[in-house]
């Protein structure tokens, strides 16, 4: 399984739920498969798609997913320290690490060689850490969604691998104000 | 702690009311003062460019958040402030301690106050320099700006305006 064949078994879990979409491929395949407002597209500032789930999180009721990879986690690894002291009940990351940097041409990142995502986390003080295969994705994420008393960071163990595809053709601020129309705090579009 | 205060004050008055901080001895007094009021949301946070991610989530959950932190922190999150707050057009309020300005006993803070105000120019980001505390007045519509242009703006605050606020 690849990312593209995971986020095809998940669009329907993610429905009602507020979601960061990491940037690049992970976007962009989320998009072709099943564009909703309730999903935030990062066109930018890799790395923080956990960060950008934390503070929505933080900062209201509904249910928050980051969808992240294990080149961003790897490239702004504090936020599971971060996560682990200070993440909400509401927030659950989704790190799919395909142990490749995908949208750049699948070069290897260090969590193919002696890194465990799983163990950092842990040691981060991350409660709920579950590391599971594209398959068991599915139920694990729907049961971190469902429980409303706990966190969750669940590192989804997938092959590398990309299918061809086109940029995002929504604006910055399309992504932005449809996401909060979503939410009900623009009464404007 | 009369110039700490009337900073937070200051900031709430325009509307701020998720905080974080990648700490400074000179923003300790507004931590302390942040940590102990339940109106608003603190915390810490590790790295500045994340401490920009969490901002951008709490404007999109409906907060007006503000990141203390050094001048320093302006070169850890450049590409955050561009790829992320200035294109998405996300009201961030930095509140920078100044280090490196006049008064300034650590030598080696002087690299990065040479340019801090060049970076923040470059980034085209809207900038009140405090050096007194009549300066501190104006923090508050300062702050209601960033909502108004939706843009991120930057609060300098001196060396010599901080040292003192026992």
């Amino acid at each position: 399984m690849n990312r593209f064949d995971l986020l095809n078994k998940i669009q329907n879990i993610l429905k009602d739920n507020l979601v960061i979409c990491n940037i690049g491929l992970p976007s962009q395949e989320l998009y072709k498969i099943n564009d909703q407002p309730n999903f935030f597209y990062m066109l930018g500032s890799m790395g923080l798609s956990s960060s950008i789930g934390l503070g929505l999180s933080l900062s209201q009721n509904k249910n928050v997913v980051s969808i992240d990879g294990d080149g961003s986690v790897l490239m702004n690894m504090n936020t599971l320290a971060t996560i682990g002291n200070r993440a909400p009940s509401n927030y659950t990351l989704l790190i799919i690490d395909n142990g490749s940097y995908g949208s750049t041409g699948d070069q290897r990142t260090f969590t193919d060689e002696n890194t465990s995502l799983k163990d950092v986390a842990i040691g981060a003080g991350c409660k709920n850490v579950v590391e599971c295969s594209g398959d068991e994705t599915v139920n694990e994420l729907s049961k971190a969604i469902n429980d409303q008393n706990n966190s969750y960071v669940i590192i989804s163990k997938i092959n590398s691998g990309n299918v061809k595809i086109d940029p995002i053709p929504l604006n910055p601020i399309t992504i932005r104000d449809r996401f909060r129309k979503f939410m009900g705090i623009v009464k404007y579009l | 702690m009369k110039i700490s205060k009337k900073i937070i004050d200051n900031l709430k008055k325009g509307g701020v009311d998720f905080y974080l901080s990648v700490p400074c001895k000179l923003l300790a007094n507004m931590i302390d003062i942040l940590e102990k009021d339940n109106d608003v949301y603190y915390s810490a946070v590790p790295r500045e460019e994340e401490g920009m991610g969490i901002c951008a989530g709490a404007y999109l959950g409906n907060k007006f958040p503000c990141i203390m932190m050094q001048n320093t922190g302006i070169g850890n999150s450049v590409n955050a402030i561009v790829s992320l707050l200035q294109l998405y057009q996300m009201p961030v309020v930095f509140l920078i301690s100044y280090r490196g300005t006049p008064g300034e006993p650590v030598g080696a803070q002087g690299g990065m106050a040479k340019i801090t105000e060049d970076i923040l120019q470059t980034l085209r980001i809207p900038m009140l320099h405090c050096s007194s505390e009549n300066d501190l007045e104006k923090i508050s519509t300062f702050s209601k700006h960033a909502k108004v242009v939706e843009s991120p703006v930057a609060i300098l605050c001196d060396f010599n305006l901080m040292k003192d606020d026992k």
